[in-house]
Formats: C-alpha cells, sequence, structure tokens
C-alpha cells in the first residue's frame, strides 16, 4: 500500500500549504482548542504531530470521526509541525477553521 | 463539521463525583449563559448501574437487581467524552434548567427519569448504556 510512504515532494507541499494557511486562513493552535473547535464544528481539518500521545491522538481522532472531519498525521513531531506552521515552540495538534487562499483542505483529507 | 453534541447522545462524565458514569445530553448551551459563560449541557445519568441479572434469579430478585439511581447535572462540555451512541428516551418534559433550583423538584425529576431509565433497560435495549465502564 502507497500510503504510507510519503514522499518528500508531498511533505513539503503539505508545509506549502500550512504556511498559506497560516497567511491568509484561521487556525487554532493546541489539544485544548483543537478539541473546542470540534465540539463547535468549526474545525476543517485537524492535523496531528507524529508524537502526539496515543491516548490523546485516538482520543482526537474520535472526535474528528463523530465530527466528519479530516485528521491528518502529519510526518514530523511537535517541533516540526510548530516551525511549518511559523512559530517559535512545539505545535502536536492543530485544527484549521478557515483556510483561505490554500487548498489544504480539499488536497489533504483522503489519507486519514 | 457536524455537530455531535445534542440531544439523546450518549457522555461519559469525566470529572466530578460521578466521573466515569454514563450520561445522556438531555439539552444543550452552546454559547453558555450568563452564570456559566462557557458550553455546557444538562445531562441525565446513571449514579447507580443496574446490577447483572442471572437466569437463575427469581422474579423478585430480578426486580431488585434492575433497579438504578438517576442523577441530573449541569456539566461543562470539556468535563464530558461524547460518544458514538445515543439514547432515546423523551426526557425534555421531566428535566429542564429550572429542576436544579430548588432540591424537591431535583429529587422528583431524579425519580422520574430513574422510572424511564428502568423501563429502557427492562426493554433490553441500549445494553450498552446501563453496563458499567470498567476503568
Amino acid at each position: 500500500m502507497a500510503a504510507g510512504k510519503k514522499t518528500k515532494k508531498t511533505h513539503e507541499s503539505i508545509n506549502n500549504r500550512l504556511q498559506l494557511v497560516m497567511k491568509s486562513g484561521k487556525f487554532t493552535l493546541g489539544y485544548k482548542t483543537v478539541l473546542r473547535t470540534l465540539r463547535n464544528s468549526k474545525g476543517k481539518l485537524i492535523i496531528i504531530s507524529n508524537n502526539c500521545p496515543p491516548l490523546r491522538k485516538s482520543e482526537i481522532e474520535y472526535y474528528a470521526m463523530l465530527a466528519k472531519v479530516g485528521v491528518h498525521h502529519y510526518s514530523g513531531n511537535n517541533n516540526d509541525l510548530g516551525t511549518a506552521c511559523g512559530k517559535y515552540f512545539r505545535v502536536s495538534c492543530l485544527s484549521v477553521i478557515d483556510p483561505g487562499d490554500s487548498d489544504i483542505i480539499k488536497t489533504l483529507p483522503g489519507d486519514h | 463539521m457536524v455537530k455531535f453534541l445534542k440531544a439523546n447522545k450518549a457522555v461519559v462524565l469525566l470529572q466530578g463525583r460521578f466521573a466515569g458514569h454514563k450520561a445522556v445530553i438531555v439539552r444543550q448551551f452552546d454559547e453558555g449563559n450568563r452564570e456559566r459563560p462557557y458550553g455546557h449541557c444538562l445531562v441525565a445519568g446513571l449514579a447507580k448501574y443496574p446490577k447483572k441479572v442471572i437466569r437463575k434469579d427469581s422474579a423478585k430478585k430480578t426486580a431488585k437487581k434492575s433497579r438504578v439511581k438517576a442523577f441530573i447535572k449541569v456539566v461543562n462540555y470539556s468535563h464530558i467524552m461524547p460518544t458514538r451512541y445515543s439514547l432515546d428516551v423523551d426526557l425534555k418534559d421531566v428535566v429542564t434548567a429550572d429542576v436544579l433550583q430548588s432540591r424537591d423538584k431535583k429529587v422528583t425529576a431524579a425519580k422520574e427519569t430513574k422510572a424511564r431509565f428502568e423501563d429502557r433497560f427492562k426493554a433490553g435495549k441500549n445494553r450498552w448504556f446501563f453496563s458499567k465502564l470498567r476503568f
């Protein structure tokens, strides 16, 4: 199954899309706000880093399943995800509320 | 993007005296109100689960074992864990926001909820809701 292998090219494009979301869209960073956006059905895409604790990861996935929102497992740990967001801190999970000019919502959920 | 915290959703309480107990959302207040400026909901749940009934039990014993104790509570969204289950019990007329004002009103509402829960349990439906969550 080719779904597991992440090529360098798609990884960079995710970073680019995330950058665009940071610039032009609305998003929240962090576990508490991610759950909040899922509860009030504002979140459109959830991105989780690969070193997110498994209980927390499955909890977010369960909420996303109930809310029918796509979850993307970022291939990189929370440091990398924070850097990809242009922040100087770690980000373990983030929620995209409004993608702005980016097409991250159309191109990403498909993979879980 | 689907709202899932709606009435009749089965949830598990995460904090407080009833942590680990299952409840059903009766009414939700997504925007909060003045006393509670956060998303919260009115839930009715099981304070005491019905005990396990076996075939050997006499009718009197079955009746005793099938009793439940209900509670009514207002709880913050961040203190519940929603599940994929739901419980279609009509509690809207019994459990209202003003029930929690006075003790007697709460007790009568809890008794009525208990009766409805017991009917549902004896009908053999919603098995998951009436089984204790082991942790």
